[in-house]
Protein backbone atom coordinates (compact mmCIF):
# COMPACT_ATOMS: atom_id res chain seq x y z
CA UNK A 1 0.00 0.00 0.00
CA UNK A 2 2.70 2.46 1.04
CA UNK A 3 4.92 1.20 -1.77
CA UNK A 4 2.15 1.72 -4.33
CA UNK A 5 1.56 5.23 -3.06
CA UNK A 6 5.26 5.97 -3.33
CA UNK A 7 5.34 4.67 -6.91
CA UNK A 8 2.40 6.85 -7.90
CA UNK A 9 4.02 9.92 -6.35
CA UNK A 10 7.26 8.99 -8.08
CA UNK A 11 5.53 8.66 -11.46
CA UNK A 12 3.68 11.95 -11.04
CA UNK A 13 6.90 13.66 -10.03
CA UNK A 14 8.67 12.43 -13.17
CA UNK A 15 5.71 13.30 -15.36
CA UNK A 16 5.46 16.88 -14.07
CA UNK A 17 9.20 17.46 -14.38
CA UNK A 18 9.38 16.05 -17.93
CA UNK A 19 6.14 17.14 -19.53
CA UNK A 20 5.38 20.46 -17.84
CA UNK A 21 8.81 21.76 -16.91
CA UNK A 22 10.48 20.11 -19.94
CA UNK A 23 13.42 18.45 -18.25
CA UNK A 24 15.02 15.38 -19.78
CA UNK A 25 13.69 11.98 -18.75
CA UNK A 26 16.96 11.16 -16.98
CA UNK A 27 17.09 14.36 -14.97
CA UNK A 28 13.41 14.09 -14.04
CA UNK A 29 13.80 10.47 -12.88
CA UNK A 30 16.92 11.18 -10.84
CA UNK A 31 15.27 14.16 -9.11
CA UNK A 32 12.13 12.17 -8.38
CA UNK A 33 13.89 9.09 -7.01
CA UNK A 34 16.22 11.15 -4.82
CA UNK A 35 13.44 13.34 -3.40
CA UNK A 36 11.13 10.44 -2.70
CA UNK A 37 13.84 8.31 -1.13
CA UNK A 38 15.03 11.07 1.17
CA UNK A 39 11.47 12.02 2.12
CA UNK A 40 10.65 8.36 2.78
CA UNK A 41 13.62 7.97 5.08
CA UNK A 42 12.64 11.17 6.92
CA UNK A 43 9.04 10.02 7.43
CA UNK A 44 10.22 6.65 8.64
CA UNK A 45 12.54 8.36 11.09
CA UNK A 46 9.67 10.42 12.43
CA UNK A 47 7.50 7.33 12.93
CA UNK A 48 10.33 5.62 14.81
CA UNK A 49 10.88 8.69 16.98
CA UNK A 50 7.19 8.84 17.89
CA UNK A 51 7.08 5.13 18.72
CA UNK A 52 10.10 5.50 20.96
CA UNK A 53 8.56 8.45 22.81
CA UNK A 54 7.90 7.05 26.28
CA UNK A 55 4.53 8.63 27.17
CA UNK A 56 1.52 10.05 25.42
CA UNK A 57 1.77 13.37 27.21
CA UNK A 58 2.14 16.26 24.72
CA UNK A 59 3.04 13.72 22.03
CA UNK A 60 1.38 15.73 19.23
CA UNK A 61 3.40 18.80 20.11
CA UNK A 62 6.55 16.74 20.33
CA UNK A 63 5.76 15.20 16.92
CA UNK A 64 5.25 18.57 15.26
CA UNK A 65 8.49 19.88 16.68
CA UNK A 66 10.40 16.81 15.48
CA UNK A 67 8.76 17.20 12.06
CA UNK A 68 10.06 20.76 11.79
CA UNK A 69 13.61 19.78 12.76
CA UNK A 70 13.68 16.76 10.47
CA UNK A 71 12.08 18.68 7.60
CA UNK A 72 14.83 21.29 7.74
CA UNK A 73 17.47 18.56 7.70
CA UNK A 74 15.66 16.74 4.90
CA UNK A 75 15.41 19.83 2.74
CA UNK A 76 19.10 20.61 3.15
CA UNK A 77 20.10 16.99 2.42
CA UNK A 78 17.85 16.85 -0.62
CA UNK A 79 19.22 20.11 -1.99
CA UNK A 80 22.84 19.11 -1.51
CA UNK A 81 22.31 15.63 -2.94
CA UNK A 82 20.52 16.90 -6.00
CA UNK A 83 23.18 19.57 -6.58
CA UNK A 84 25.94 16.98 -6.32
CA UNK A 85 24.50 14.14 -8.42
CA UNK A 86 21.84 15.56 -10.70
CA UNK A 87 22.82 19.11 -11.47
CA UNK A 88 26.43 18.39 -12.42
CA UNK A 89 26.42 20.01 -15.85
CA UNK A 90 22.83 21.10 -16.28
CA UNK A 91 22.79 24.86 -15.71
CA UNK A 92 19.10 25.09 -16.35
CA UNK A 93 18.34 22.51 -13.66
CA UNK A 94 20.78 24.14 -11.25
CA UNK A 95 18.94 27.41 -11.52
CA UNK A 96 15.58 25.78 -11.13
CA UNK A 97 16.76 23.82 -8.09
CA UNK A 98 17.82 26.99 -6.35
CA UNK A 99 14.46 28.62 -7.02
CA UNK A 100 12.46 25.68 -5.68
CA UNK A 101 14.28 25.16 -2.37
CA UNK A 102 11.60 27.03 -0.41
CA UNK A 103 8.76 25.15 -2.12
CA UNK A 104 10.51 21.82 -1.55
CA UNK A 105 11.01 22.62 2.13
CA UNK A 106 7.38 23.64 2.52
CA UNK A 107 6.19 20.44 0.88
CA UNK A 108 8.49 18.26 3.00
CA UNK A 109 7.44 20.08 6.13
CA UNK A 110 3.70 19.64 5.50
CA UNK A 111 4.17 15.99 4.66
CA UNK A 112 6.29 15.27 7.73
CA UNK A 113 3.86 17.11 10.02
CA UNK A 114 1.04 15.03 8.67
CA UNK A 115 2.98 11.79 9.24
CA UNK A 116 3.89 12.81 12.77
CA UNK A 117 0.34 13.83 13.70
CA UNK A 118 -1.17 10.63 12.39
CA UNK A 119 1.33 8.39 14.15
CA UNK A 120 1.01 10.38 17.38
CA UNK A 121 -2.75 9.96 17.31
CA UNK A 122 -2.41 6.26 16.59
CA UNK A 123 -0.11 5.82 19.52
CA UNK A 124 -2.58 7.70 21.73
CA UNK A 125 -5.46 5.46 20.68
CA UNK A 126 -3.50 2.24 21.19
CA UNK A 127 -2.50 3.44 24.60
CA UNK A 128 -6.08 4.30 25.56
CA UNK A 129 -7.28 0.93 24.32
CA UNK A 130 -4.72 -0.87 26.44
CA UNK A 131 -5.60 1.13 29.50
CA UNK A 132 -9.32 0.57 28.99
CA UNK A 133 -8.77 -3.17 28.62
CA UNK A 134 -6.71 -3.25 31.76
CA UNK A 135 -9.35 -1.40 33.72
CA UNK A 136 -12.10 -3.70 32.50
CA UNK A 137 -10.06 -6.75 33.48
CA UNK A 138 -9.33 -5.31 36.90
CA UNK A 139 -12.94 -4.47 37.60
CA UNK A 140 -14.12 -7.94 36.54
CA UNK A 141 -11.62 -9.53 38.92
CA UNK A 142 -12.59 -7.20 41.71
CA UNK A 143 -16.25 -7.91 41.13
CA UNK A 144 -15.78 -11.65 41.33
CA UNK A 145 -13.65 -11.42 44.43
CA UNK A 146 -16.18 -9.20 46.11
CA UNK A 147 -19.13 -11.39 45.20
CA UNK A 148 -17.29 -14.38 46.58
CA UNK A 149 -16.51 -12.60 49.81
CA UNK A 150 -20.07 -11.38 50.23
CA UNK A 151 -21.37 -14.90 49.80
CA UNK A 152 -18.90 -16.18 52.35
CA UNK A 153 -20.13 -13.71 54.93
CA UNK A 154 -23.62 -15.15 54.91
CA UNK A 155 -23.06 -18.33 56.81
CA UNK A 156 -20.91 -18.64 59.95
CA UNK A 157 -23.04 -16.99 62.66
CA UNK A 158 -26.10 -18.82 61.61
CA UNK A 159 -24.27 -22.11 61.35
CA UNK A 160 -22.67 -21.90 64.79
CA UNK A 161 -25.92 -20.91 66.47
CA UNK A 162 -27.72 -23.78 64.78
CA UNK A 163 -25.08 -26.26 65.91
CA UNK A 164 -25.48 -24.93 69.42
CA UNK A 165 -29.23 -25.57 69.28
CA UNK A 166 -28.61 -29.12 68.05
CA UNK A 167 -26.17 -29.56 70.89
CA UNK A 168 -28.95 -28.67 73.33
CA UNK A 169 -31.52 -30.89 71.61
CA UNK A 170 -29.31 -33.97 71.70
CA UNK A 171 -29.96 -34.46 75.42
CA UNK A 172 -33.50 -33.08 75.73
CA UNK A 173 -35.05 -34.31 72.47
CA UNK A 174 -32.83 -36.58 70.37
CA UNK A 175 -35.54 -36.97 67.70
CA UNK A 176 -35.72 -33.23 67.19
CA UNK A 177 -31.94 -33.03 67.07
CA UNK A 178 -31.91 -35.50 64.18
CA UNK A 179 -34.60 -33.52 62.40
CA UNK A 180 -32.63 -30.32 62.82
CA UNK A 181 -29.45 -31.94 61.46
CA UNK A 182 -31.45 -33.00 58.42
CA UNK A 183 -32.76 -29.46 57.88
CA UNK A 184 -29.36 -27.92 58.35
CA UNK A 185 -27.77 -30.36 55.89
CA UNK A 186 -30.47 -29.59 53.30
CA UNK A 187 -29.80 -25.92 53.72
CA UNK A 188 -26.03 -26.24 53.45
CA UNK A 189 -26.27 -28.60 50.48
CA UNK A 190 -28.37 -26.18 48.50
CA UNK A 191 -26.07 -23.30 49.53
CA UNK A 192 -23.10 -25.10 48.07
CA UNK A 193 -24.99 -26.05 44.92
CA UNK A 194 -26.09 -22.49 44.36
CA UNK A 195 -22.57 -21.04 44.52
CA UNK A 196 -22.17 -21.57 40.79
CA UNK A 197 -25.57 -20.27 39.66
CA UNK A 198 -26.11 -16.79 38.25
CA UNK A 199 -29.86 -16.81 38.59
CA UNK A 200 -32.44 -19.28 39.88
CA UNK A 201 -36.18 -19.72 39.48
CA UNK A 202 -37.90 -17.82 42.29
CA UNK A 203 -39.67 -20.99 43.43
CA UNK A 204 -36.27 -22.61 44.05
CA UNK A 205 -35.05 -19.61 46.01
CA UNK A 206 -38.21 -19.77 48.13
CA UNK A 207 -37.60 -23.42 48.95
CA UNK A 208 -34.18 -22.42 50.13
CA UNK A 209 -35.63 -19.65 52.27
CA UNK A 210 -38.13 -22.15 53.71
CA UNK A 211 -35.36 -24.51 54.76
CA UNK A 212 -33.57 -21.58 56.33
CA UNK A 213 -36.73 -20.55 58.18
CA UNK A 214 -37.32 -24.10 59.38
CA UNK A 215 -34.00 -23.92 61.22
CA UNK A 216 -34.58 -20.43 62.55
CA UNK A 217 -37.94 -21.42 63.97
CA UNK A 218 -36.31 -24.25 65.91
CA UNK A 219 -33.83 -21.74 67.31
CA UNK A 220 -36.39 -19.12 68.27
CA UNK A 221 -39.32 -21.42 69.04
CA UNK A 222 -42.84 -20.01 68.78
CA UNK A 223 -41.65 -16.44 68.61
CA UNK A 224 -41.09 -16.50 64.85
CA UNK A 225 -43.83 -16.65 62.22
CA UNK A 226 -43.40 -16.05 58.50
CA UNK A 227 -46.20 -15.48 55.97
CA UNK A 228 -45.70 -15.73 52.19
CA UNK A 229 -47.86 -13.98 49.58
CA UNK A 230 -46.99 -14.99 46.02
CA UNK A 231 -48.12 -13.66 42.62
CA UNK A 232 -45.57 -14.60 39.99
CA UNK A 233 -45.05 -16.92 37.05
CA UNK A 234 -42.76 -19.94 36.98
CA UNK A 235 -40.16 -18.29 34.79
CA UNK A 236 -39.42 -15.46 37.23
CA UNK A 237 -35.77 -15.57 38.30
CA UNK A 238 -33.58 -14.18 41.06
CA UNK A 239 -29.82 -14.25 41.70
CA UNK A 240 -28.97 -16.49 44.65
CA UNK A 241 -28.11 -15.20 48.13
CA UNK A 242 -29.98 -11.91 47.85
CA UNK A 243 -33.25 -12.74 49.56
CA UNK A 244 -31.80 -14.75 52.42
CA UNK A 245 -29.80 -11.89 54.04
CA UNK A 246 -32.87 -9.65 53.80
CA UNK A 247 -35.05 -12.25 55.52
CA UNK A 248 -32.29 -12.76 58.07
CA UNK A 249 -32.17 -9.02 58.65
CA UNK A 250 -35.96 -8.89 59.06
CA UNK A 251 -35.78 -11.68 61.63
CA UNK A 252 -33.00 -9.92 63.51
CA UNK A 253 -34.81 -6.57 63.47
CA UNK A 254 -38.09 -8.20 64.38
CA UNK A 255 -36.91 -10.58 67.07
CA UNK A 256 -34.31 -8.24 68.54
CA UNK A 257 -36.84 -5.44 68.74
CA UNK A 258 -39.31 -7.26 70.93
CA UNK A 259 -39.69 -10.29 73.13
CA UNK A 260 -43.15 -11.36 71.91
CA UNK A 261 -44.32 -13.27 68.83
CA UNK A 262 -43.04 -11.73 65.60
CA UNK A 263 -44.69 -12.15 62.18
CA UNK A 264 -42.67 -11.46 59.06
CA UNK A 265 -44.42 -11.06 55.69
CA UNK A 266 -42.79 -11.83 52.36
CA UNK A 267 -44.81 -10.51 49.42
CA UNK A 268 -43.65 -11.42 45.91
CA UNK A 269 -45.20 -9.97 42.76
CA UNK A 270 -44.11 -9.82 39.12
CA UNK A 271 -44.76 -6.33 37.73
CA UNK A 272 -43.91 -6.27 34.05
CA UNK A 273 -40.20 -6.90 33.72
CA UNK A 274 -39.55 -6.36 37.43
CA UNK A 275 -39.89 -8.86 40.24
CA UNK A 276 -40.87 -6.98 43.38
CA UNK A 277 -40.23 -8.62 46.73
CA UNK A 278 -41.50 -6.81 49.81
CA UNK A 279 -40.42 -8.00 53.23
CA UNK A 280 -42.13 -6.49 56.26
CA UNK A 281 -41.21 -6.96 59.89
CA UNK A 282 -42.44 -5.31 63.06
CA UNK A 283 -39.94 -2.95 64.55
CA UNK A 284 -39.64 -0.88 67.67
CA UNK A 285 -38.22 2.58 66.99
CA UNK A 286 -37.05 2.96 70.58
CA UNK A 287 -35.04 -0.20 70.74
CA UNK A 288 -33.79 -0.53 67.18
CA UNK A 289 -30.90 -2.96 67.10
CA UNK A 290 -27.47 -1.38 67.03
CA UNK A 291 -26.25 -1.51 63.50
CA UNK A 292 -22.90 -2.86 62.44
CA UNK A 293 -23.67 -6.23 63.93
CA UNK A 294 -23.42 -8.79 61.18
CA UNK A 295 -23.95 -8.81 57.50
CA UNK A 296 -27.06 -6.71 56.91
CA UNK A 297 -28.38 -4.89 53.92
CA UNK A 298 -25.24 -3.07 52.76
CA UNK A 299 -23.93 -6.34 51.36
CA UNK A 300 -27.14 -6.89 49.39
CA UNK A 301 -27.00 -3.35 48.07
CA UNK A 302 -23.42 -3.83 46.97
CA UNK A 303 -24.19 -7.12 45.25
CA UNK A 304 -27.14 -5.63 43.40
CA UNK A 305 -24.90 -2.85 42.18
CA UNK A 306 -22.25 -5.30 41.00
CA UNK A 307 -24.84 -7.45 39.24
CA UNK A 308 -27.01 -4.79 37.61
CA UNK A 309 -24.97 -1.56 37.90
CA UNK A 310 -28.00 0.06 39.55
CA UNK A 311 -28.29 1.58 42.99
CA UNK A 312 -32.09 1.82 43.09
CA UNK A 313 -33.00 -1.85 43.45
CA UNK A 314 -33.14 -1.96 47.24
CA UNK A 315 -35.35 0.30 49.29
CA UNK A 316 -36.15 0.42 52.98
CA UNK A 317 -39.01 2.19 54.69
CA UNK A 318 -39.81 2.77 58.33
CA UNK A 319 -43.49 3.20 58.80
CA UNK A 320 -44.66 3.44 62.40
CA UNK A 321 -44.32 -0.01 63.84
CA UNK A 322 -43.18 -1.72 60.62
CA UNK A 323 -39.92 -1.89 58.75
CA UNK A 324 -40.26 -2.65 55.04
CA UNK A 325 -37.56 -3.76 52.64
CA UNK A 326 -38.31 -3.75 48.91
CA UNK A 327 -36.07 -5.74 46.59
CA UNK A 328 -36.44 -5.34 42.82
CA UNK A 329 -35.00 -7.84 40.39
CA UNK A 330 -34.96 -6.90 36.67
CA UNK A 331 -36.16 -9.95 34.72
CA UNK A 332 -34.74 -9.42 31.25
CA UNK A 333 -31.25 -8.51 32.18
CA UNK A 334 -28.46 -9.65 29.88
CA UNK B 1 -24.05 -21.70 97.04
CA UNK B 2 -23.17 -19.55 94.03
CA UNK B 3 -25.93 -17.74 92.16
CA UNK B 4 -25.83 -17.88 88.38
CA UNK B 5 -27.98 -16.08 85.78
CA UNK B 6 -28.24 -17.20 82.14
CA UNK B 7 -28.84 -14.44 79.59
CA UNK B 8 -29.45 -15.57 76.00
CA UNK B 9 -32.33 -14.97 73.63
CA UNK B 10 -32.45 -18.55 72.38
CA UNK B 11 -34.32 -20.92 74.73
CA UNK B 12 -32.31 -23.89 73.51
CA UNK B 13 -29.03 -22.14 74.20
CA UNK B 14 -30.11 -21.54 77.81
CA UNK B 15 -31.28 -25.13 78.04
CA UNK B 16 -27.86 -26.32 76.98
CA UNK B 17 -26.12 -24.21 79.61
CA UNK B 18 -28.51 -25.50 82.28
CA UNK B 19 -27.78 -29.10 81.45
CA UNK B 20 -24.04 -28.41 81.40
CA UNK B 21 -24.32 -26.78 84.83
CA UNK B 22 -26.21 -29.70 86.38
CA UNK B 23 -23.12 -31.55 87.71
CA UNK B 24 -22.01 -28.43 89.59
CA UNK B 25 -23.79 -28.83 92.91
CA UNK B 26 -22.32 -25.65 94.39
CA UNK B 27 -24.05 -23.60 91.67
CA UNK B 28 -27.68 -22.61 91.36
CA UNK B 29 -29.34 -21.04 88.30
CA UNK B 30 -31.47 -18.30 89.86
CA UNK B 31 -32.82 -16.72 86.68
CA UNK B 32 -33.01 -17.10 82.90
CA UNK B 33 -33.37 -14.01 80.76
CA UNK B 34 -34.14 -13.54 77.07
CA UNK B 35 -32.75 -10.04 76.57
CA UNK B 36 -30.54 -7.33 78.05
CA UNK B 37 -33.40 -5.52 79.80
CA UNK B 38 -34.51 -8.61 81.68
CA UNK B 39 -30.90 -9.43 82.38
CA UNK B 40 -30.25 -5.99 83.84
CA UNK B 41 -33.28 -6.21 86.12
CA UNK B 42 -32.48 -9.74 87.28
CA UNK B 43 -28.86 -8.84 88.05
CA UNK B 44 -29.91 -5.85 90.14
CA UNK B 45 -32.50 -7.86 92.06
CA UNK B 46 -30.61 -11.09 92.58
CA UNK B 47 -26.98 -9.95 92.69
CA UNK B 48 -25.51 -13.10 91.10
CA UNK B 49 -21.92 -14.34 91.40
CA UNK B 50 -21.66 -15.29 87.75
CA UNK B 51 -23.56 -14.60 84.54
CA UNK B 52 -23.46 -16.38 81.19
CA UNK B 53 -24.01 -13.64 78.65
CA UNK B 54 -24.81 -13.73 74.96
CA UNK B 55 -23.86 -10.62 72.98
CA UNK B 56 -26.49 -10.33 70.24
CA UNK B 57 -29.83 -10.06 71.99
CA UNK B 58 -33.16 -8.26 71.60
CA UNK B 59 -33.62 -4.65 72.74
CA UNK B 60 -30.37 -4.31 74.69
CA UNK B 61 -27.27 -6.26 73.70
CA UNK B 62 -24.81 -7.88 76.08
CA UNK B 63 -22.24 -5.09 76.04
CA UNK B 64 -24.85 -2.38 76.52
CA UNK B 65 -26.29 -4.25 79.46
CA UNK B 66 -22.86 -4.48 81.09
CA UNK B 67 -22.26 -0.78 80.54
CA UNK B 68 -25.29 0.02 82.68
CA UNK B 69 -24.22 -2.04 85.68
CA UNK B 70 -22.36 -0.17 88.40
CA UNK B 71 -20.85 -3.29 89.80
CA UNK B 72 -20.97 -6.05 87.19
CA UNK B 73 -20.66 -9.70 88.30
CA UNK B 74 -18.17 -12.14 86.82
CA UNK B 75 -19.02 -12.82 83.17
CA UNK B 76 -18.60 -15.77 80.85
CA UNK B 77 -19.52 -14.71 77.32
CA UNK B 78 -21.33 -17.22 75.15
CA UNK B 79 -21.52 -16.23 71.53
CA UNK B 80 -21.16 -17.22 67.91
CA UNK B 81 -18.93 -14.19 67.35
CA UNK B 82 -15.67 -15.09 65.73
CA UNK B 83 -12.70 -15.84 67.88
CA UNK B 84 -10.77 -12.83 66.66
CA UNK B 85 -13.31 -10.40 68.07
CA UNK B 86 -13.40 -12.28 71.36
CA UNK B 87 -9.64 -12.25 71.94
CA UNK B 88 -10.02 -8.55 72.70
CA UNK B 89 -11.84 -9.18 75.92
CA UNK B 90 -10.19 -12.40 76.99
CA UNK B 91 -8.30 -10.68 79.80
CA UNK B 92 -11.34 -9.00 81.30
CA UNK B 93 -14.05 -11.60 81.29
CA UNK B 94 -13.63 -14.84 83.21
CA UNK B 95 -13.74 -16.60 79.88
CA UNK B 96 -15.61 -16.78 76.62
CA UNK B 97 -17.36 -19.78 75.11
CA UNK B 98 -17.81 -20.04 71.38
CA UNK B 99 -21.05 -21.55 70.14
CA UNK B 100 -21.53 -24.42 69.62
CA UNK B 101 -20.52 -24.89 73.24
CA UNK B 102 -18.87 -28.22 73.94
CA UNK B 103 -18.54 -29.91 77.31
CA UNK B 104 -14.74 -29.91 77.64
CA UNK B 105 -14.44 -26.24 76.92
CA UNK B 106 -17.33 -25.46 79.26
CA UNK B 107 -15.68 -27.36 82.10
CA UNK B 108 -12.45 -25.44 81.62
CA UNK B 109 -14.29 -22.13 81.84
CA UNK B 110 -16.07 -23.25 85.03
CA UNK B 111 -12.80 -24.35 86.59
CA UNK B 112 -11.27 -21.00 85.79
CA UNK B 113 -14.18 -19.20 87.37
CA UNK B 114 -14.30 -21.40 90.49
CA UNK B 115 -10.65 -20.60 91.06
CA UNK B 116 -11.22 -16.89 90.62
CA UNK B 117 -14.33 -16.89 92.81
CA UNK B 118 -12.22 -17.60 95.90
CA UNK B 119 -9.65 -15.05 94.80
CA UNK B 120 -10.55 -11.44 95.61
CA UNK B 121 -8.73 -9.62 92.82
CA UNK B 122 -10.43 -11.14 89.83
CA UNK B 123 -10.39 -9.25 86.53
CA UNK B 124 -12.97 -6.48 86.28
CA UNK B 125 -15.33 -6.72 83.37
CA UNK B 126 -15.96 -2.96 83.52
CA UNK B 127 -12.40 -2.34 82.31
CA UNK B 128 -13.23 -4.28 79.18
CA UNK B 129 -15.80 -1.70 78.15
CA UNK B 130 -13.09 0.92 77.89
CA UNK B 131 -11.74 -0.89 74.86
CA UNK B 132 -13.45 -0.70 71.55
CA UNK B 133 -15.11 -4.08 71.55
CA UNK B 134 -17.86 -3.36 69.08
CA UNK B 135 -17.92 -4.53 65.53
CA UNK B 136 -18.36 -1.35 63.50
CA UNK B 137 -19.61 1.91 64.99
CA UNK B 138 -22.48 2.36 67.40
CA UNK B 139 -25.54 4.34 66.42
CA UNK B 140 -26.98 4.68 69.88
CA UNK B 141 -26.00 5.17 73.51
CA UNK B 142 -27.69 3.43 76.41
CA UNK B 143 -28.09 5.30 79.70
CA UNK B 144 -29.74 4.76 83.04
CA UNK B 145 -32.30 7.42 83.84
CA UNK B 146 -33.25 6.84 87.47
CA UNK B 147 -34.42 3.24 87.34
CA UNK B 148 -35.33 3.43 83.64
CA UNK B 149 -33.11 2.36 80.78
CA UNK B 150 -33.04 4.88 77.98
CA UNK B 151 -31.71 4.29 74.50
CA UNK B 152 -30.51 7.47 72.82
CA UNK B 153 -30.19 7.30 69.02
CA UNK B 154 -26.99 9.02 67.84
CA UNK B 155 -28.93 11.50 65.71
CA UNK B 156 -30.74 12.86 68.81
CA UNK B 157 -27.50 13.94 70.47
CA UNK B 158 -26.76 17.68 70.64
CA UNK B 159 -23.33 17.28 72.17
CA UNK B 160 -21.46 15.29 74.82
CA UNK B 161 -19.49 16.89 77.62
CA UNK B 162 -16.86 15.38 79.91
CA UNK B 163 -17.70 15.79 83.60
CA UNK B 164 -15.13 14.20 85.95
CA UNK B 165 -15.76 10.44 85.89
CA UNK B 166 -18.99 10.98 84.06
CA UNK B 167 -20.09 12.18 80.69
CA UNK B 168 -23.08 14.43 80.16
CA UNK B 169 -25.08 13.60 77.04
CA UNK B 170 -27.20 16.56 75.97
CA UNK B 171 -30.13 15.61 73.71
CA UNK B 172 -33.36 17.11 72.51
CA UNK B 173 -35.19 15.41 75.40
CA UNK B 174 -32.84 16.65 78.11
CA UNK B 175 -29.43 15.64 79.37
CA UNK B 176 -28.23 12.37 80.88
CA UNK B 177 -25.23 11.38 82.93
CA UNK B 178 -23.35 8.18 82.33
CA UNK B 179 -20.28 6.67 83.90
CA UNK B 180 -17.97 6.56 80.90
CA UNK B 181 -15.26 8.57 79.20
CA UNK B 182 -15.22 10.77 76.13
CA UNK B 183 -12.36 8.78 74.61
CA UNK B 184 -14.46 5.61 74.85
CA UNK B 185 -17.37 7.27 73.07
CA UNK B 186 -15.04 8.85 70.55
CA UNK B 187 -13.94 5.33 69.65
CA UNK B 188 -17.38 3.73 69.49
CA UNK B 189 -19.29 6.47 67.66
CA UNK B 190 -18.84 7.06 63.94
CA UNK B 191 -15.87 9.46 63.50
CA UNK B 192 -17.48 10.80 60.33
CA UNK B 193 -20.30 12.13 62.50
CA UNK B 194 -18.80 12.89 65.90
CA UNK B 195 -15.75 15.07 66.35
CA UNK B 196 -13.77 15.62 69.53
CA UNK B 197 -13.46 19.36 69.17
CA UNK B 198 -12.01 19.82 72.63
CA UNK B 199 -10.69 17.75 75.55
CA UNK B 200 -14.15 18.09 77.12
CA UNK B 201 -16.46 18.08 74.10
CA UNK B 202 -17.62 15.59 71.51
CA UNK B 203 -19.91 17.20 68.94
CA UNK B 204 -21.94 15.83 66.01
CA UNK B 205 -20.90 17.55 62.78
CA UNK B 206 -24.54 18.16 61.86
CA UNK B 207 -24.97 20.29 65.00
CA UNK B 208 -22.35 22.83 63.95
CA UNK B 209 -23.83 26.15 62.90
CA UNK B 210 -21.01 28.66 63.08
CA UNK B 211 -17.43 28.77 64.31
CA UNK B 212 -15.94 32.01 65.57
CA UNK B 213 -12.40 32.88 66.67
CA UNK B 214 -12.02 33.17 70.43
CA UNK B 215 -8.93 34.13 72.35
CA UNK B 216 -5.56 33.10 71.05
CA UNK B 217 -5.52 29.82 69.09
CA UNK B 218 -9.01 28.67 70.10
CA UNK B 219 -12.48 29.00 68.63
CA UNK B 220 -16.07 28.89 69.79
CA UNK B 221 -18.59 26.73 67.97
CA UNK B 222 -22.21 27.77 67.95
CA UNK B 223 -24.52 24.75 67.77
CA UNK B 224 -28.01 24.52 66.29
CA UNK B 225 -29.39 23.81 69.76
CA UNK B 226 -28.12 27.20 70.93
CA UNK B 227 -25.21 25.94 73.02
CA UNK B 228 -21.66 27.22 72.65
CA UNK B 229 -18.67 24.90 72.97
CA UNK B 230 -14.98 25.64 72.96
CA UNK B 231 -12.95 24.32 70.03
CA UNK B 232 -9.27 23.72 70.71
CA UNK B 233 -6.49 24.15 68.19
CA UNK B 234 -6.31 20.42 67.48
CA UNK B 235 -10.11 20.21 67.41
CA UNK B 236 -10.15 22.88 64.72
CA UNK B 237 -7.59 20.91 62.71
CA UNK B 238 -9.79 17.79 62.94
CA UNK B 239 -12.82 19.73 61.75
CA UNK B 240 -10.85 21.14 58.87
CA UNK B 241 -9.76 17.73 57.60
CA UNK B 242 -13.19 16.18 58.13
CA UNK B 243 -15.14 18.95 56.44
CA UNK B 244 -12.50 19.67 53.84
CA UNK B 245 -12.12 23.40 54.49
Amino acid sequence: MVLLLMLIVLAMHIFILHNILHFEWGTAAKDAVTSCLILGIAAWGIILLIRAYPTTAVITLYGLFMALVISTATAITEYETLKLFVATDNVNYQLWLKQTVAVRFLFIWIFNSWVSTVSALRKNITNLDARFQQQTDASILLKEAELFKLRQQLQPHFLYNSLNSINALITIAPGKAQEMIGKLSDFLRSSVKRESEDTLPVSEELEYIQSYLAIESVRFGDRLRVRFEKEYTDDAVIPPFLLQPIVENAIKFGLYGSTGVVTITVHIVLEGAMLMITITNPYDADTQPPRGTGFGLEGVQRRLYLLYARADLLETKKDGKYFTTILKIPQHHV
Amino acid sequence: MYKVILIDDEPLARQLLKSLLEPYKQVEVVAECGDGFEGFKAIQELNPDLIFLDIQMPRLNGFEMLELLDNPPAVIFTTAFDEYALKAFESHAVDYLLKPIVKDRFEKAMQKWLQQATNKDRPQVSALLENNIYEGYQHRIVVKDNSLIRIIPAQDIYYIEANDDYIKIVTKDGSYLKKSTLSHLEQTLDPQQFVRVHRSYLVPVTQLMRIEPYEKESHIALLHCGAKVTVSKSGMAKLKTLLGW
